[in-house]
């Protein structure tokens, strides 16, 4: 069970090109992305809501890791996996990262005295998470870029964290 | 080796040394320290990679009551090889004595299943051998042949070092040893292995202790260790460290461990982890085994040069104590844990600095950044439990609990001037200072570290941190440094919660500090942060409200999210003309929590520059997906391929290229504030913001003309002023003017000559005012006359005023002009003071009638016919036409009695009249028609038409006549037939004319060819002789039709024969056409009956 789970927009400035390297093959119109917000905060659900603001801090500061996974060492391995692992850890908490292709971040928080959640389990619960967000992004009501307001989503993911799903 | 001491548990092997000790001990030290200077493989069971170690040895005399049994598996800390020596070299005594001594040595290590031994002969060298033809005489080979005769490696002689020359043979001796040491070591090691895989497989067990099989497990890490291979040993540890995890986490989930509860005593001690050299307590707290176990980790960490691992594993293992003392419920003092924490934290982060190589920085920082952090923030609780925090003071139970926490520190002095972690704790929790200085120090390495490594989010979260600690020690200036620098980032990476309540902070902190100024504009923000609660929201809101007020100054605050603007429009067309109002519709989202009234509004205007940089749009209005464009969102990248070639034109290489600047981050650039001086304000002030979406309607004059964009927007709240980014993409607009101009208008009707006719001066006002007295002048061509004043005689030129008159009005003029009939095209140039050149404006005037005449002949009868054509587009009455001819000739009126007639456009009138011929002709007549004619419908005096000719030649020379007949027999001229043609040509022309010229005539006849066949000569020439005789000419001619048909054209010419006699000059005889009315032709008009051929109608 998780507590937290963030979606944090991409610091597209810098993935524009990245992303685009497989787009020329096909088309030349290639769109620049500079968002106004680099780690725009898309959607954030808590278990608990009153402990939204000190998790928003949590994630916040997570980004930095995801920032230096995702460009600095781990970038010679396998570029096909998505998920970061642990990102790092709090006494009370252990935070997890994922990153799509898009360079769109996930962040889940656990409580560290969650034993029963490991690895794999995280690994899952951000793949449902993934296919989750690829639906809302397919959904014409949504504006790519915006945050995430729908009910039915945060239900979802609400779902996932708990572990109903 | 880093510099760390030697393990202090030697896990060196024990070698037994049997026979002449003395022999051995006079190379024990050479031995000692060649063993482990070279490597040697180490080939291993399982599989495992070959590893090349160093071996080291002990050495202890033989005794066969200390000797393992060969299975056992404690091998590793019993003698396991074993070496005989001995110095014999007489053959006779080994036989006698040493033979029998190596026999019971050797026996006893069979017993005990030992194979591990040596037997070295050291000979001293002296010299030549003698008998060193002689095989198998020495002692070793005896030796050889007697105990090993198929292990020969198990027999070694070497040659005493210390008498002469002797390295090859000693560096034979150290490897023999070496490898044979490895071979029974390595076997011990399996034994080992094979045991504490063993034990652990027992681990759920009744009974079964962890603290026994950690010793186990640690010996064999000890073991690896001796031999250099710290990886391995790490992973000893580390298998340790994880079964401890386990079980204590299963502890809690499955049923309880009974050993586990030797651990669950209260903590006494929170002494600092020691790293390096370490002994494990006899019975340990959790904490100190913890503490030994990660000493031991760090230890072979530090061992293979990994600091940054050392420093990684640093806080994951803080965690998991933490975790394992509360699962375990081990109670402890409060501020006791901390106090371990922290100086774990700390002892590392020494260790780190410590083993600090400049390239390695880099790697570490990483993790130390957090440690920093980490450490700073125990500080922090456990200065909040002692009342150390600024602003307390300890209450004397906060004392006794730093006493009591002191204690519990044990002692761990370091150098004055390397203070031990201890030591820096335990200041730091005697005096406030200290304190305050020890956190601050932490907390500026934990934000620098973040920093160095990249991780600004983090540090800025630090900084929050140390920005309230600023706080409560009253350092605005910092607390707001610290604030300002976290928001900013936040804002920026659009986590508006956070930034807001960091805004918040910020607010309370400006209060503090009585910067109202800043303190207004952070209200600002904190009202206008949706996120917030409402109350909250205006709680600053009015706060800023009261501020306002007090301003002295105008103070500037950005938009950024306080207003949002939604949409611009201009309501005026593209081009806005001088002089009238600029209209621009704002559509503005306020965040402002309740409504509030702005003195004013304001848009800037500024000039566009001449060359545009800025995106420009072209429409008329910016719409929020406009706005937003300009920000961010999808915008088209100048990405354009390239292709680089070869000389051999082969594709060398394919790239793209980007050529859009780099990106900018939006705050990267400073604030603009453009001038308000030309702008456009509210249509309604002041005027009232309310917490959602407005409509504001700006307006200017545009007093200049010019182009011009959009900049900033403006809302002046007193004497705040929130000013919004610039507006882009650029919204142009461009203010023109436009000039006076002036138009000569006709009327739909062409120009008649003749006739005063009116036509329209139509002057329009441009886009501003001129002087009302200006003239403007008309003058006109010659043969035309205008006024443009209603009663004024017609002039050549004329002027008016243009008079006072609005922007854009224009008046109509009448300006009456008459052209005479002589010309038909005229000009009027008018004359603007305002224009370098005349304005010319060409008329064309058609003459209201238009005539011809024509003489007509009878014989010696002369008439003349006049022909009168309307041109006017409106009827003209005509009457009275009046022919006078020459000097009182007398003419025959051959029209009657004539009323008016109406001459209707394009329609023609013909008059005759018969002119009498004088019996005395003249050579020229002069003539003239004249003929009364006003415009029907209009009261005007008739005016007089007149047309003026001369008749000249008109006086009959030649009478012509034909006549046709029939071939002889013939009664009729018939189809096919040849007729005659007689051609008579008569002059009857005064007998005066003596120009022999005139007398030859040029005949021809021009019969049409589908008609007539003229056989023969078509044309001639005849001359009139002085007797005046008719000439008359045959001509064959045949008709090709039948009927009624009209004779063939005869026509006659003068002939002007060729002068060949006169000169040089040879003329060609030449033809002269006769002037009409000098000769009559009869045969127009005459017809003759051809009948068709009878053999052709013999139906």
């Amino acid at each position: 069970m998780a507590v937290c789970v963030a979606i944090v927009g991409k610091d597209v400035s810098r993935n524009c090109l990245e992303a685009n390297e497989i787009t020329l093959k096909y088309t030349l119109m290639i769109y620049e992305y500079s968002c106004l917000f680099l780690e725009f905060p898309k959607f954030i659900s808590c278990l608990n809501p009153d402990e939204e603001l000190s998790f928003q801090y949590k994630v916040l500061s997570s980004l930095d890791i995801v920032e230096e996974k995702i460009n600095g060492i781990n970038k010679a391995s396998d570029n096909r996996e998505l998920f970061l692992g642990m990102l790092y850890a709090l006494e009370t908490h252990k935070i997890y990262g994922y990153v799509t292709n898009t360079r769109m971040k996930f962040i889940i928080v656990v409580d560290s005295s969650n034993m029963a959640l490991r690895d794999n389990e995280i690994r899952s619960m951000f793949r449902k998470i993934h296919s989750e967000y690829a639906d809302i992004v397919g959904n014409p009501f949504y504006t790519p870029g915006e945050a995430i307001t729908f009910k039915s989503f945060a239900n979802n993911i609400k779902n996932i964290m708990t572990g109903t799903v | 080796m880093n510099g760390i001491e030697k393990e202090m548990i030697d896990r060196r092997p024990l070698v037994t040394c049997a026979g002449e000790i003395e022999v051995f001990s006079a190379i024990e030290d050479n031995l000692l320290q060649s063993l482990p200077k070279d490597s040697a493989e180490w080939k291993r069971s399982l599989g495992r990679p070959v590893r090349s170690v160093h071996i080291g040895a002990n050495f202890v005399p033989f005794s066969s009551v200390g000797l393992p049994k060969g299975t056992q598996w404690d091998l590793i800390r019993q003698p396991l090889f074993h070496i005989y020596w001995t110095e014999c070299s007489d053959v006779d005594v080994y036989k006698s004595t040493l033979k029998e001594d190596i026999e019971t040595w050797l026996r006893e290590l069979t017993f005990k299943d030992i194979q591990d031994w040596l037997i070295v002969v050291v000979e001293n060298y002296d010299g030549k051998r003698a008998n060193k033809l002689l095989p198998r005489t020495t002692v070793l080979d005896k030796i050889r042949a007697d105990f090993a005769p198929k292990q020969g490696d198990r027999c070694i002689s070497v040659i005493n070092p210390g008498k002469s020359d002797a390295t090859e043979s000693w560096k034979g001796l150290v490897t023999r040893i070496r490898h044979l040491l490895l071979i029974a070591y390595a076997k011990a090691v399996s034994r080992l292995e094979d045991h504490v895989r063993q034990q652990r497989e027992r681990r759920n067990d009744p009974g079964w202790k962890f603290m026994e099989y950690f010793q186990l497990q640690e010996e064999l890490a000890q073991v690896l260790e001796m031999l250099g291979l710290y990886g391995e040993a790490l992973v000893q540890f580390d298998e340790l460290d994880a079964l401890f995890s386990q079980f204590v986490v299963n502890g809690v989930t499955c049923e309880s461990v009974a050993w586990l509860n030797d651990f669950q005593t209260p903590l006494e001690r929170w002494h600092a982890l020691k790293l390096g050299p370490s002994h494990l307590p006899r019975s340990p707290s959790i904490l100190e085994l913890r503490a030994y176990l990660f000493a031991k980790q760090a230890h072979m960490l530090l061992l293979t040069d990994k600091v940054w691992q050392m420093a990684s594993r640093c806080l994951p293992f803080l965690h998991t104590c933490t975790r394992e003392l509360s699962i375990l419920e081990i109670s402890s003092p409060p501020g006791a844990l901390e106090c371990w924490l922290f100086l774990a934290a700390m002892e590392v982060l020494q260790t780190c600095d410590k083993f600090n190589h400049a390239d390695e920085v880099e790697a570490y920082s990483m993790h130390t950044a957090s440690l920093w952090a980490y450490a700073s923030q125990k500080l922090k609780a456990l200065g909040e439990l002692c009342g150390l925090l600024p602003g307390s003071t300890p209450t004397s139970e906060q004392l006794h609990v730093v006493v009591g926490l002191s204690a519990g520190m044990g002692d761990n002095p370091g150098t004055p001037i390397a203070p031990s972690p201890t030591d820096k704790l335990k200041e730091a929790l005697c005096s406030q200072e200290a304190f305050n200085k020890t956190y601050l120090e932490l907390a500026e390495l934990a934000m620098g570290t973040y920093k160095h490594t990249g991780r600004v989010r983090s540090a800025r979260l630090i900084g929050r941190e140390v920005a309230a600690f600023y706080m409560l020690l009253g350092e605005t200036q910092k607390t707001a440094a610290f604030l300002s620098d976290a928001s900013r980032l936040f804002r920026q990476d659009g986590w508006l919660e956070v930034a807001a309540q960091t805004d918040r902070e910020l607010a309370d902190c400006y209060k503090q500090a009585q910067d109202w100024r800043k303190f207004i504009r952070c209200c600002a923000h904190v009202s206008a942060a949706v996120d917030l609660d409402t109350l909250v929201r205006w709680n600053y809101f009015d706060e800023m409200r009261k501020h306002v007020d007090k301003l002295d100054k105008s103070l500037i605050v950005p938009f950024s999210d306080i207003i949002k603007i939604v949409s611009v429009s201009v309501k005026n067309g593209g081009i806005v003309m001088q002089d009238s109002t600029i209209e621009l519709e704002c559509l503005v989202t306020s965040n402002f929590p309740r409504e509030i009234l702005c003195s004013n509004v304001l848009v800037s205007l500024e000039n566009e520059p001449n060359k545009r940089t800025e995106r420009y749009l072209k429409g008329r209005s910016l719409t929020d997906k406009e706005l937003r464009n300009s920000d961010g969102g999808l915008k088209k990248l100048k990405i354009q391929s390239y292709l680089d070639y070869k000389q051999d034109k082969q594709l060398s290489s394919v790239s793209v290229v980007n050529k859009s600047k780099e990106l900018q981050r939006k705050d990267s650039s400073p604030p603009v504030y453009s001038d308000f001086g030309r702008c456009l304000e509210a249509v309604k002030l002041p005027s009232l913001l309310t917490p959602g979406i407005n409509v504001m309607r700006l307006t200017a004059k545009a007093s200049q003309i010019g182009k011009y964009h959009f900049g900033q927007m403006a809302f002046h709240i007193g004497q705040l002023q929130l000013v919004s980014q610039p507006l882009i993409p650029r919204l142009a607009i461009e203010v023109i003017e436009e000039g006076p101009s002036l138009r000569l208008y006709k009327e739909p009707a062409p120009l008649l000559a003749g006739f005063e006719q009116t036509m329209n001066v139509i002057f329009t006002a441009g886009s501003y005012t001129i002087d009302p007295t200006t003239k403007i002048r008309l003058n006109a061509s010659r043969g035309l006359s205008l006024q443009i004043e209603p009663e004024a005689a017609l002039t050549s030129s004329c002027e008016f005023e243009v008079g006072h008159q609005e922007m854009f009005s224009s008046t109509r003029r009448k300006l009456r002009v008459l052209a005479d009939m002589l010309s038909k095209d005229q000009q009027v140039s008018i004359i603007c003071p305002w224009l370098a050149k005349p304005i010319v404006v060409s008329l064309s005037f058609t003459p209201p009638l238009t005539s011809s005449w024509k003489l007509h002949t009878v014989k010696h009868r002369k008439f003349l016919l006049i022909n009168l054509m309307g041109q006017c587009h409106t009827d003209l009455i005509v009457g009275r036409p009046k022919l006078v001819v020459g000097k009182e000739r007398e003419i025959v009126d051959k029209n009657g009695e004539q009323e008016d007639e109406i001459l209707q456009n394009g329609l023609s009138y013909s008059y005759m009249w018969e002119l009498i011929m004088d019996p005395k002709p003249s050579l020229t007549l002069n003539a003239e028609f004249n003929i009364t004619y006003r415009l029907k419908g209009i009261l005007m005096e008739p005016k007089l038409y007149q047309y003026f000719f001369d008749i000249t030649d008109y006086q009959t020379l030649y009478v012509l006549d034909a006549t046709l007949e029939p071939t002889k027999g013939n009664e009729f001229c018939r189809v096919g037939f040849l007729c005659h043609l007689n051609l008579s040509i008569k002059n009857v022309g005064d007998t005066l004319e003596k120009k022999a010229a005139t007398r030859s005539i040029m005949y021809e006849v021009l019969a049409e060819q589908s008609v007539w066949a003229v056989c023969g000569r078509t044309a001639g020439v005849v001359s009139f002789e002085p007797e005046m005789e008719p000439q008359t000419i045959v001509l064959d001619i045949m008709p090709l039709t039948s009927g009624y048909l009209p004779l063939p054209l005869v026509r006659i010419s003068k002939y002007i024969p060729a002068e060949g006699h006169s000169g040089k000059h040879e003329t060609h005889p030449r033809l002269e056409p006769f002037s009409p009315g000098q000769v009559y032709n009869a045969t127009k008009g005459k017809q003759v009956h051809v009948i068709v051929t009878p053999n052709d109608s013999n139906l």
